[in-house]
């Protein structure tokens, strides 16, 4: 059953508001990183970027089904994920140029970025799926202390051949804990297409090994996407234990932003970009059900660039951190987290 | 139910580690560990302990033999086999709060969670500002013919990863003191028990339920005015071994037993060669970049103008532990080994 993607009449799901907010971080997500992209072209964003396009409905839709209390686990490449989550766009922006306002003061860059004291979001580490045993960690807490807390990590379909994901799926059937485990299929990792990186149909059904359940879901459908991912957080809630949940989409861009992934065969990014559009997708739907209108639409566009363009100015504007702070907040003794750092770094790279 | 193990525990008979004191009151430095685990899972119940046959085994050292049985199953968790996801627990669970103490059967196995030891645990609270209070314990160290994966001191890698205090303590009292002190600690803090010295070593160790000694600070263990011996570890043994036979020839050895390996106390270290002008660094890690290399580095640089001679290095050489008793007493330092280095370095 897992091998095919799962269609289920979703109605709607969420009430009107909800399903308008969706739409809107749909088209933030999207134009963040089409924007953002441009300006590293140009050369006007230091460090790396890790493009997310085409996957939106996938991050922002697993997002949707967590709580505030709720923690994600996720990676470089879901920062749709934490801005669902609810990160400030501003403080997003300012990690990226290495700011003091960004949420980790600049020890950080680009999408690794984390808010675990206010949105419960985990910093995102490039081996990505050591992150899979620590959402197993604090899913543990969350048992014990009888919390009704569900941890949710994500992964692509490159991190399911590592010995990290194995370990932690195992570990959270046998101790039934409330989490749920999101694998991103987005067909490629970096340019090691699926064929070689599993030996089985999908990643789905590998759940059935673990004694878990699995689901495959279509990437591009939102709705299908949150479907499953509350059902998952539902019963990780109520003491069910942990769910698998392989969400297919397509990277439509290389790995990185240096990658032009001329590896990816043409028709199929075609196919994706031109039947797949998950915030094309969504939108269609939305305007169908009349829940939107045209104008809507262009409203949530225009709110969008403008919080674009009032990040990148924050980010701009926001000084960098002070040379001499370098060595802080390696213990937690020093103090430096705990208390506001200097501000006397200035706005120019050298 | 509870309270009644523990006086029966105390009376000797039963599952606390105190009862297994000697009848004079002394502890060996395993028991001297269980009773600071055993202690502190009393005092904070956000403390639990995780690792591979902790719980109805009793640890494969026998370390937490009975704390089950008082404490349960939640707060001592027994695991699969899978190192990276004991380290990731802890983490995970740290950053919502709870301590975690995490054993591993020894040291060795650590290598097979490197990457969440050193690129989580270490990195994590430098990158985001969230504490992750995870203490790791597991024994360490050669000479009890254990061969190349069951006698590593692993102290070099995990010093060097930046971000975890690693501690490496010589005394049943001190293992004690530093093992609460890294549970209370708000960092991570690697707990390295050198097993041989788990069943030799006994003495009276505090009972008062603060006893604490604190991390990041040496102790000089024996006075000496001619050559300062530095070193940590088993070989803190060897080294007053070999000094009590030197005062028998009339040459003066301090000990000098660094405790904590990272941070490194330089203060005590610099102390000791401004008094002795000589310098011995004895180590079980390899002598290649391990903790000798920068103990003689730091002297090397900072003590220069109190030196009599140079700074001698006394540790393995960078191959695997061999297995034949011939070879690893080649390999590892011995009694004869620091007595002959000291006279050398007396000879200046």
């Amino acid at each position: 059953m897992t091998t095919e993607l799962r269609q289920t009449d979703q109605g709607r799901p969420l009430p009107d508001d909800r399903l308008k907010h969706v739409l809107y971080l749909l088209r933030l997500c999207r134009y963040f990183d089409e924007r953002m992209e441009a300006l590293y072209r140009q050369g006007r964003l230091p460090g790396a970027i890790y493009s997310g396009r085409g996957q939106e409905g996938t991050h922002v839709g697993v997002a949707s089904a967590l709580e505030p209390d709720d923690s994600l686990f996720p990676t470089h490449r879901d920062l749709s994920a934490q801005l669902t989550k609810g990160l400030d766009l501003n403080r997003v922006m300012a990690q990226y140029w290495g700011r003091i306002d960004g949420y980790l003061r600049g020890r950080d860059g680009n999408s690794h970025v984390g808010d675990w004291f206010g949105h419960r979001t985990f910093a995102v580490i490039s081996h990505l799926p050591i992150a899979y045993p620590v959402a197993c960690g604090a899913a543990l807490a969350y048992k014990r202390r009888g919390d009704k807390r569900v941890a949710m990590a994500i992964c692509g379909d490159g991190s399911t051949s590592n010995g990290r994901w194995h370990e932690a799926i195992n570990t959270s059937s046998i101790h039934r804990l409330p989490v749920v485990w999101v694998v991103n299929n987005n067909q490629y990792a970096y340019s090691t297409p699926n064929t070689l990186e599993f030996g089985v149909p999908t990643i789905a059904e590998r759940a059935a090994a673990y004694g878990i359940p699995g689901v495959r879901v279509d990437g591009a459908n939102v709705l299908e996407v949150y479907a499953a991912a509350k059902e998952a957080v539902d019963r990780a809630r109520s003491d069910g234990g942990p769910t698998l949940i392989e969400s297919v989409s397509l990277r439509w861009r290389g790995h990185a932003g240096h990658d032009p992934a001329k590896y990816m065969p043409r028709e199929l990014l075609e196919d994706h970009m031109a039947n797949k559009d998950p915030v094309k997708n969504f939108e269609t739907w939305m305007l169908a059900e009349g829940i939107v209108t045209a104008g809507d639409v262009e409203e949530i566009q225009k709110r969008v660039e403008g919080e674009f363009e009032a990040g990148f100015e924050f980010a701009q504007s926001s000084p960098y951190p002070e040379p001499g702070d370098v060595t802080k907040g390696l213990w937690v003794e020093d103090g430096y987290w705990t208390s506001e750092p200097g501000r006397g770094g200035g706005t120019e790279a050298s | 139910m509870a309270k009644a193990q523990v006086e029966a525990g105390a009376a000797g008979h039963g599952a606390e580690p105190r009862g297994k004191r000697t009848e004079a009151g002394e502890a060996t430095y395993l028991i001297a560990i269980a009773e600071a685990l055993w202690e502190e899972m009393e005092r904070d119940e956000r403390v639990y302990m995780l690792g591979e046959d902790i719980g109805a085994y009793g640890g494969a050292f026998k370390v937490t033999e009975g704390f089950i049985e008082r404490f349960g199953d939640g707060r001592v968790m027994d695991t699969p086999i899978a190192e990276e996801t004991i380290v990731g627990m802890a983490v995970g669970s740290a950053m919502e709060g709870m301590r975690p103490v995490a054993e591993f059967q020894y040291a060795d196995f650590m290598s097979s969670g490197f990457d969440e030891i050193t690129t989580v645990l270490a990195r994590y609270h430098y990158r985001s500002g969230v504490p992750l209070p995870v203490v790791l314990r597991g024994p360490s160290g050669g000479g009890v013919r254990a061969s190349s994966f069951h006698s590593i001191n692993p102290e070099p890698w995990f010093a060097h990863a930046g971000g975890i205090k690693v501690i490496c303590p010589a005394f049943p009292s001190d293992a004690k003191g530093l093992l609460k002190s890294a549970i209370r600690d708000d960092n991570p803090c690697m707990f390295l028990e050198h097993k041989w010295i788990y069943r030799r070593i006994k003495e009276i160790v505090p009972e008062e339920p603060d006893f604490l000694v604190p991390i990041g600070k040496a102790d000089v263990k024996r006075e000496g005015s001619d050559v300062s011996i530095i070193t940590y570890g088993a070989m803190v043994h060897k080294a007053l071994e070999a000094a009590e036979n030197l005062a028998q020839r009339g040459m003066s050895a301090e000990v000098v037993d660094l405790r904590t390996v990272y941070p490194l106390d330089e203060d005590t270290v610099l102390r000791s060669i401004e008094k002795t002008s000589r310098a011995l660094v004895l180590s079980e890690s390899y002598r290649f970049l391990g903790i000798g290399a920068e103990v003689a580095a730091t002297i090397a640089e900072k003590a220069f103008e109190h030196l009599d001679a140079p700074v001698e290095r006394l540790s393995p050489p960078n191959i695997p532990v061999p297995f034949s008793p011939t070879l690893e007493d080649a390999f590892l330092p011995g009694v004869s080994d620091i007595e002959a280095a000291v006279e050398r370095l007396s000879a200046w």
